[in-house]
């Protein structure tokens, strides 16, 4: 009879110890979460040149990619098209795109301006730049800039957004690459 | 493990003059395994003496003559042979597990009827303990035609005969382990403490496991759970000096007294390191923590037996920082960087990018015996494996980033069962068939890369095996079925996207035949010809995107066929005496529809930059290659181990060489072993000369860098056991890259931005003990 009871007492522990502790996933596996609400992502860069000398002289540039990294590639993928010897006001405009409404990414890198610069660095183009806006460190962000053009001609102009958390000392060196898109420019 | 060093004992004294001794090894004959409390006895003069742990017998003050011997060991066939004993006589014996004789059997040791014509390397006792503190994959480098690709120093896996991956089946305490084992980054979530015992089966070895592992097996086994009443356990200390990294690990293990058919285990592992160091440099955020348990329970009769046993791992660790790049101008950058792009002081902290995984496993297993014809084994388990990936930043919108998420999170739950029966010797022959079946779901949050699946498969197997006198033929066949469905989001323009849920359908048969013939213990040819095949992983059929860290976009295609592999393993294994160990192992893979990645021809533009862009192709593969394990005894106390391991992997299609193939790898170890003194026994102190060759066959411009050049590095391990209060404490040093020298490795991914872990010397303690003695009063 003791005997029996230590069997039994044993078989209890051992169920006891069976159903306990198992991690479970959601079952979801035939519905999965939505891309919308997939990590952030960068799909689109505007950029917006307003002629200093005239409002309504305004020129558009775009790189957009809809579907983020990946996936299909790029769809629009303008050059830059300016008259030459110009002041053009310029605004950067990020967006996800994959989303929509469009998600506007730029005001959450104006947001973290301490964390982020654009560089501009022109190749055989006469443009250059000079970049407006401060972050609350007194560093240049490069969301507002001023594109300078003399003489006609082609070259590129790389645009790029760094993330500098922590290390943003006003050069391109530190951080990593958020975003890199060589523009073909026109000077025309 | 049990420390008992020398059990030697004599049944009889004998009186008269007679000088002549008896003296040897008992081995499993199928794996060589040393055989612990074998009995050797003299049938003429009734006496005999038992093997201690190192499986050495020896008979003393026999008189010279022929007599028979009686060599028995639990779970073996009897073996009865006639000698001659004449002065100091040595003689080697290979009993053979036998079901038939299976007394009591030993529920964890009952293991299903192996593939015995394959060759299954062990990793010995001493290379185990001299890889403690380190990860699974650290562990079997000792096998030759076994490497591993790393991801630096905390992402470890092993890689047989070049293959890797999807390829190569880990098999955790006969379960096979399933988790996201198709990224290279992504090392087996097993806890290398419960191993007492690893061992690696090259070649096809599908038949017995299911389909998948074209390239072998690893196993992984526990040890045996107590079958003699009393409470003991263990405890291991080891503390390493690069990334001041300790590990603890213990088990307390029972049997009652009371309930003799009820065992037990508790296991665990506490191990935790910072930042490690190259000889120049310290790596940022390397550090690791990690957290295991298991126990285990069994329950057995005579005529049947249950076990139960689950297991939890957990890792967290860092990715090196400056391993993290943007594009292939930051790649360019840091390759061209002499120190890393990132350097810091050393801390404990893990910050982002960082990996956490959890691997848990639950495994029920039960046998019976049918009768006197053989034994039905079941067995069920359920395996659940989370990971979460960080990035190097989080989201930029601020609540997003408060939430601190994974910017990817996989889980994947495992139904595994089998059912196998197994006949007893008939005539010639033993066998076993067998049932299997799985299920598994996996799920994403965050980056899809992986999209969701369902999965269901189903196998069938017939072993059977003839052995007669000198030679052993052995032959399998399996039939495998996969039906896989996959559930994700198509992008189909205007910010919209589609849910898709295409049925992918495989099947097919694996087949094995293998020969053994064996002189005595001297000669041991075995030849094995195996075909198998592997149905192509989700990622190489659905990945699309950016691979972060990896820098590099992969495409995966759909239509992908299963891969099927046609390989010969010949293993020569030549032992004429005491001193010289040869073993010889050539093979080849033949390969149709190998699956691999193609880069393409130019880098493809993102809004970050350019990205190489990788396509998954197949194409006919040949691999190729040679293991060598040679091992002499300079002196009584001195030997000299060499090991090689060569291999050409070619692809056929692209008449070129294939990629990521590891270069030719030599080994020259010499061991010196002291001779046993008062406390101290089993002391040892050896060194070891690595010599690994730059991979110079690679196709021209399918790398972001060209393969690093050929290195060397020297190792120590010194260890002895110390005999204190009925225990031997086991105590051991080793200093690995003794020299410091600065290398890469060509399987190591972190070869693009970081030279390899400089010195590391790692001190170790084991201490057994006993709470209970188990003897009744």
């Amino acid at each position: 009879m003791k005997k029996r009871t230590n069997t039994l007492m044993a078989i209890a522990f051992a169920a006891t110890v069976i159903w306990t502790g198992c991690k479970k996933d959601e079952d979801t596996t035939t519905n999965p979460p939505p891309p919308a609400n997939e990590e952030e992502v960068i799909t689109t860069m505007k950029l917006a040149f307003v002629d200093s000398s005239n409002n309504s002289n305004i020129k558009y540039a775009t790189f957009r990619d809809p579907d983020g990294d990946g996936g299909l590639s790029y769809d629009i993928f303008d050059t830059i098209k300016l008259e030459p010897n110009k002041t053009w006001i310029t605004t950067i405009l990020l967006l996800n795109e994959t989303e929509s409404p469009a998600d506007t990414i730029s005001n959450e890198v104006l947001d973290e301006g301490v964390d982020h610069l654009f560089c501009f660095t022109p190749t055989g183009t006469s443009a250059t730049v000079i970049k407006t806006d401060l972050d609350n460190n007194g560093l240049p962000i490069g969301l507002q800039s001023k594109w300078y053009t003399t003489v006609a001609g082609n070259g590129t102009m790389q645009v790029e957004l760094r993330h500098q958390p922590g290390v943003k000392d006003g050069t391109c060196t530190p951080g990593d690459t958020d975003i890199s898109v060589d523009f073909q420019v026109k000077v025309q | 493990m049990l420390f008992i060093c020398v059990i030697n004992f004599h049944l009889m004294a004998q009186a008269d003059s007679c000088k002549s001794s008896l003296s040897g090894k008992v081995l499993d004959e199928h794996d060589k395994t040393v055989l612990e409390f074998a009995t050797v006895y003299i049938l003429e003069l009734n006496r005999g003496a038992l093997t201690d742990s190192a499986g050495n017998y020896k008979i003393s003050n026999v008189c010279d003559g022929n007599y028979t011997i009686r060599v028995s060991h639990i779970g073996c066939e009897n073996i009865e042979e006639k000698i001659l004993i004449k002065g100091k006589t040595i003689k080697n014996f290979y009993p053979e597990h036998h079901t038939e004789l299976l007394k009591d059997v030993e529920v964890t040791a009952a293991r299903p009827l192996e593939q015995t014509t394959q060759t299954k390397t062990n990793v010995t006792d001493e290379k185990i303990n001299q890889s403690k503190g380190q990860s699974l994959g650290d562990a079997l480098k000792s096998v030759t035609g076994v490497n591993s690709l790393n991801t630096g120093n905390s992402i470890s896996k092993p890689v047989i005969h070049g293959m890797h991956s999807n390829r190569i089946l880990v098999l955790n305490n006969g379960i096979r382990q399933e988790g996201q084992q198709w990224g290279v980054e992504h090392a087996p979530e097993v806890d290398p403490f419960i191993a007492n015992k690893l061992s690696v089966i090259k070649g096809a070895n599908s038949i017995r496991y299911g389909s998948d592992a074209i390239a072998g097996v690893i196993l992984v086994e526990a040890k045996p759970l107590r079958d003699s009443a009393g409470i003991g356990g263990e405890l291991n200390l080891v503390g390493m000096s690069n990334g001041r990294a300790g590990t603890a690990s213990a088990y307390v293990e029972g049997n009652l007294n009371k309930l003799n058919a009820l065992s037990w285990r508790l296991q665990g592992t506490l191990k935790q390191g910072g930042n490690i160091s190259a000889p120049d440099y310290i790596l940022v955020n390397t550090g690791l923590k990690e957290y295991n348990f298991s126990y285990a329970l069994g329950w057995k009769k005579k005529n049947y037996g249950a076990e139960i046993f689950y297991s939890q791992f957990n890792t967290t660790f860092g990715i090196f920082s400056a391993s993290h790049i943007g594009n292939l101008t930051d790649l360019n950058r840091a390759f061209n960087s002499p120190v890393p792009l990132e350097t810091g002081p050393f801390t404990y902290h893990i910050g982002r990018p960082f990996q956490h995984t959890e691997h848990e496993l639950l495994k029920l297993k039960s046998f019976i015996k049918t009768g006197d014809k053989g034994k039905l084994s079941i067995t069920y388990a359920r395996q659940y494996n989370l990971r979460y990936e960080y990035d190097k930043h989080g989201p930029l919108n601020d609540s997003l980033e408060a939430l601190n998420k994974p910017e990817l999170k996989y889980e994947i739950t495992t139904h595994t069962g089998d059912i196998i029966w197994e006949h007893n010797r008939v005539k010639n022959f033993t066998g076993s068939i067998g049932l299997s079946g799985i299920t598994q779901a996996n799920t994403y949050e965050g980056r899809a890369l992986i999209p969701n699946f369902q999965n269901y498969g189903g196998g069938l197997f017939f072993i059977e095996r003839w052995k007669k006198n000198k030679f052993e033929i052995e032959g399998g066949i399996r039939y495998d079925y996969k039906w896989l469905q996959v559930f994700k989001y198509q992008y189909i323009g205007n910010a919209t996207y589609e849910l898709i849920s295409p049925i992918h359908k495989f099947g097919n048969f694996t087949g094995n035949v293998g020969f053994i013939y064996k002189s005595d213990s001297v000669l041991n040819v075995s030849l094995n010809i195996g075909t198998a095949w592997r149905a192509p992983s989700v990622n190489e059929l659905y990945s699309n995107g950016l691979h972060h860290g990896a820098a590099a976009l992969e495409f995966g295609d759909k239509t992908l066929q299963s891969e099927r592999t046609n390989n010969a393993i010949l293993t020569v294994h030549y032992n004429p005496g005491k001193r010289l160990n040869i073993e010889v192992s050539p093979y080849i893979h033949y390969i149709n529809n190998f699956i691999y990645r193609q880069p393409a021809s130019t880098p493809m533009l993102t809004i970050r930059g350019a990205f190489p862009a990788f396509y998954y192709k197949q194409t006919n593969a040949v691999l190729n290659g040679c293991d060598l394990y040679f091992k002499y005894k300079l002196t009584k106390s001195l030997d000299i181990t060499q090991k090689a391991s060569v291999l050409r992997a070619w692809n056929q299609t692209e008449n070129d060489w294939l990629i990521t193939m590891p270069s030719d790898k030599y080994e020259t170890e010499l061991t010196h072993r002291f001779n046993n003194r008062n406390k101290i026994n089993s002391a040892y102190i050896s060194a070891s000369f690595l010599y690994v060759t730059k991979q110079g066959r690679v196709p021209a411009n399918s790398d972001f860098a060209p393969p690093p050049p050929a290195y060397y590095t020297v190792n120590l391990h010194a260890s002895c056991n110390i005999y204190v209060r009925k225990q031997n404490i086991e105590v051991g040093v080793s200093v690995f890259n003794l020299l410091n020298e600065s290398y890469r490795d060509y399987l190591d991914r972190f070869r693009y931005f970081t030279d390899a872990m400089g010195r590391n010397i790692a001190l170790r303690i084991k201490i057994p003990f006993n709470i209970k003695s188990g003897l009744p009063p």
